[in-house]
């Protein structure tokens, strides 16, 4: 009993310093080698916004949806969706990425992936906090209505791109060219889930096909989480959790069998 | 001084590994093995590709095994001098660092060793990328005799560096042997003979345990 106490106990320890060397690791890699390389984190959702604000002002006359301003609106669609893609994508590689480091007993494959969404997701909390800072000033955006249930979108969508990533992670293995399949769905997705438009616009033969996607329930949650008062009627956080959670379970089963076949 | 009857270096339960190759042959390594390997200096002696990185790799963890359990009683190390882990863009500091952290070593500590051990200087933080073979091999040879561990993983030893610092290397290398032993392969009976008291050999998946590393090196001979 004491025995096995301590057994977990230490391995919990081992965790989490091997979770905080490979983060800090990660961070400098990807970050580190360039000035600018934090910065383009930023930057590059930033000029993303700016680009559909400038098309969508010049050719349509109404007003958004939601948000006063199609800025505002266009960030709680794409920072979300930006923050999805960018972790998945980042997961699926982390294995690839850091095999030598396997060489280490003490790291394991999850501890790869698992660093990598830390990473991620964090970097894209910071990118959402400076965008919409930076709206509330210049574009007098409202301060956001209910942080819970931003928090809770983050929440899911970080879980769903962790079981995503993990999933094509394992596939990668076998199939490598899975990383550019992967790669067309999320250009694909970026049109087909609620990023630049509200869900409540689409025509409701259409939206039934819609909501299959999970990520729409996602960038939906994080709308009514943002703007008081906007209507999410087909949001179903249930469904994007369920969805999440299988998604975990079954990359962490691939990544065991994985592990075992490797020699 | 160690006392080496008192602890056992790694037991091994019904343990099995075995290669496939691609041809679908399956060529066992060990094979049901149920045995304790002592923390002693072990040699371990086969024919090329008789397993014997495969199962020094087994020990450390580094893959697991097709069946059975392993149990380590003492932290054992990452096979010396091992430097694939290194990132090109991160600095020699960076890397270091990176592996006394996950060790859970006091990496200034480490990080000082590695200074004062590679004499790379100023290089230590530039890329890794930036290095040369040679400055490669201090870095890592610097980090593993840095680091502590109760076994040292050896697969053939290598000369690294000019005569000054191989001698610094053997000096601090037999100064960690003082607290620790180490299982090593190579293909040198004088270097095995020189290091090690016991000796293992495997052949055609079975394992065989001497007291003494010479009837190791004699049975392999007999091989022949």
């Amino acid at each position: 009993m004491t025995q096995a106490v301590r057994d977990y106990y230490s391995a919990s320890v081992a965790f989490g310093r091997v979770i905080v060397a490979l983060v800090l690791r990660e961070a400098r890699v990807r970050y580190g080698r360039s000035r600018l390389g934090y910065f383009w984190a930023v930057v590059e959702p930033a000029i993303m916004i700016a680009f559909l604000t400038v098309v969508f002002t010049a050719f349509r006359n109404t007003q958004p949806a939601a948000g006063g301003s199609f800025a505002i609106f266009f960030a709680t669609g794409v920072l979300p969706f930006q923050m999805f893609r960018t972790s998945s994508t980042r997961i699926s590689s982390a294995l690839e990425a850091n095999r030598p480091l396997f060489n280490y007993p003490l790291v394991r494959q999850l501890d790869t992936v698992f660093a990598r969404a830390v990473l991620e997701v964090s970097t894209h909390i910071v990118v959402m906090i400076l965008v919409f800072t930076f709206q509330y000033f210049f574009f007098h955006a409202s301060p956001p209505a209910d942080i819970g249930m931003i928090l809770i979108a983050i929440g899911l969508l970080a879980a769903l791109a962790l079981g995503i990533g993990m999933i094509i992670a394992v596939i990668t293995q076998v199939i490598p060219s899975i990383t550019e399949f992967y790669a067309v769905i999320m250009g694909a997705s970026f049109f087909l889930s609620a990023v630049i438009y509200p869900l409540s616009v689409v025509p409701s033969y259409y939206r039934e096909f819609l909501l299959w996607n999970p990520l729409v329930h996602g960038i939906e949650a994080f709308r009514a989480g943002f703007f008081a008062g906007y209507r999410a009627d087909d949001m179903d956080l249930s469904y994007l959790g369920l969805f999440a959670l299988s998604a975990v379970a079954i990359g962490m089963i691939a990544d065991r069998i994985v592990t075992k076949d490797e020699t | 001084m160690r006392d080496t009857n008192l602890r056992s270096g790694v037991e091994l339960r019904d343990v099995s590994k075995s290669y496939k190759l691609k041809t679908g042959e399956v060529k066992p390594i060990i094979n049901g093995l149920t045995t304790t390997v002592p923390w002693k200096n072990i040699g371990l002696v086969g024919r090329n590709g008789a397993g014997k990185s495969t199962f020094l790799r087994l020990l450390a963890g580094i893959i697991q095994p097709d069946e059975g359990e392993i149990r380590r009683n003492a932290s054992i190390s990452f096979p010396l001098g091992f430097r694939g882990s290194f990132h090109r863009d991160l600095s020699g500091i960076e890397n270091v660092r990176f592996v006394s952290r996950i060790y859970g070593q006091n990496t200034e500590y480490i990080v000082d060793y590695v200074r004062e051990f590679s004499e790379l200087g100023g290089f230590l933080n530039e890329p890794y990328k930036t290095y040369s073979s040679g400055m490669g091999a201090r870095l890592a040879f610097g980090l593993s005799l840095a680091m502590d561990f109760d076994i040292y993983l050896i697969d053939e030893i290598m000369s690294v560096g000019d005569k000054n610092f191989q001698e610094k290397s053997s000096a601090a290398f037999h100064e960690r042997m003082k607290t620790a032993c180490l299982y090593m392969v190579s293909h040198s009976m004088e270097v095995l003979e020189e290091y090690c008291e016991a000796g293992i050999m495997l052949e055609n998946g079975v394992l065989t345990y001497f007291d003494d590393v010479s009837d190791a090196v004699a049975a392999y001979n007999d091989l022949f």
